[in-house]
């Protein structure tokens, strides 16, 4: 069990993958606190579903664009626990829309969501993480972030922002033995993309190379590698998980 | 309350953990950057760690002023102004700004700032008996 005896935040844990990367940490023996921000009910649904789990599970709530809530989130667990191993920010929403209809707050809401709560857990972890000299974070990316969609401007946007902090972030923590890297998903089974997957309909299966859609529990399992001593001599980098749909060509 | 050979001794040990160096180059004279080594990261974690042994709130830019040294309205073609150089004296009562007054290249600024000034500089923020 790579996690025993470590620890963990996951923001979005409440669903998708984030509630994947919950469950794969738990059954690897981690703490992990998971962030949910109204589905109380699905995330406490979870904590008990992963009572027996090897590791620990708590659900805290908190809006991940809340700056001064991060703060307060990681500093009660860090004082807690002593030491914050693992960061993986899954929290993200989409609201799709051409960017000549788009309203600033579709704009601003995914923008503050994915990017800007990237950045406040981030932010938050950075101070317990140098000190201890280790830790892993893990930012969710997407392929939309470098392969263009319609209607996604302001979720592409967040997501290739989410690609340079993580770049940029992987370099100024790394003096410090903190590595930093992003997981960018495919099409990937989740609430989330049930619309965008139910407008393509059975077309999307044709372009991905290994013609199917993607499980939470896969972007779990890169996750979980990522922020394991696995991945001991990685950072900075962003990994694409796809089923190739990123290979483009014919 | 502690003693400044208290205050200087917490900060040497912070220096240490920070840097990693000996405690034998933490002097008083021994300035961050030109004899410790000190990089940018290094200055947020030497404050971390003096918050935290000192238990003290340090407002970012108060102990090491990178946006007054980054800030186009304060530096000039590689060069503080006056109006930077005011700023900097405002933000920082502990160091002894004026050998670095005479010729300020921003490049510079980091060979200012000394052990002594540091241990000035929490002397400024908790009490100190002699």
């Amino acid at each position: 069990m790579r996690f025993e005896g470590k620890t963990a935040i996951v923001t979005g844990g409440s669903r998708g993958i984030g509630r994947a990367c919950v469950a794969r940490l738990a059954a690897e023996g981690a703490k992990v606190a998971l962030i949910y921000h109204s589905n109380q009910e699905a995330a406490e649904a979870l904590v008990a579903e992963l009572a027996s789990a090897p590791g620990e599970v708590r659900a805290l709530q908190a809006d991940v664009r809340d700056f001064q809530r991060a703060h307060e989130i990681v500093d009660s667990l860090f004082e807690e626990w002593e030491c914050i191993n693992v960061l993986i920010n899954s929290a993200g929403i989409v609201h799709d829309g051409l960017l000549g209809a788009m309203t600033q707050d579709q704009w601003r809401d995914v923008v503050e969501t994915n990017l800007g709560g990237t950045f406040n857990y981030c932010h938050a972890v950075t101070q317990p993480m140098m000190m201890m000299r280790r830790g892993s974070i893990v930012n969710l990316s997407s392929t939309a972030a470098e392969f263009a969609s319609r209607g996604q401007v302001n979720y592409a946007a967040s997501k290739g922002g989410i690609n340079g902090l993580t770049r940029s972030l992987a370099k100024e923590l790394a003096p410090r033995n903190v590595r930093v890297n992003a997981i960018a998903p495919g099409m990937i089974e989740t609430d989330m993309s049930q619309v965008v997957r139910g407008i393509a309909g059975d077309q999307i299966k044709k372009i991905i190379p290994l013609k199917r859609i993607g499980r939470p529990e896969e972007i779990a399992a890169a996750a979980a590698f990522l922020g394991s001593d696995d991945a001991a001599y990685l950072t900075g980098q962003v990994l694409r998980v796809d089923g190739g749909l990123s290979l483009g060509g014919y | 309350m502690p003693t400044k050979k208290e205050v200087f001794e917490k900060i040497q040990v912070a220096l240490v953990d920070a840097l990693g160096v000996d405690d034998e180059d933490v002097t008083l004279e021994a300035t961050l950057v030109g004899d410790l080594g000190a990089e940018s990261i290094d200055f947020l974690d030497i404050v971390f760690r003096l918050e935290k042994g000192f238990d003290i709130k340090i407002p970012r830019g108060e102990l090491f002023p990178e946006d007054i040294l980054t800030d186009s309205k304060y530096v000039q073609e590689g060069k503080v102004t006056e109006a930077g150089l005011d700023e900097l004296r405002k933000r920082m009562p502990f160091a002894n700004l004026d050998q670095f007054a005479q010729n300020p290249v921003v490049q510079d600024f980091g060979n200012l700032l000394t052990v002594a000034d540091m241990c000035r500089f929490v002397e400024s923020k908790v009490e100190v008996t002699d």
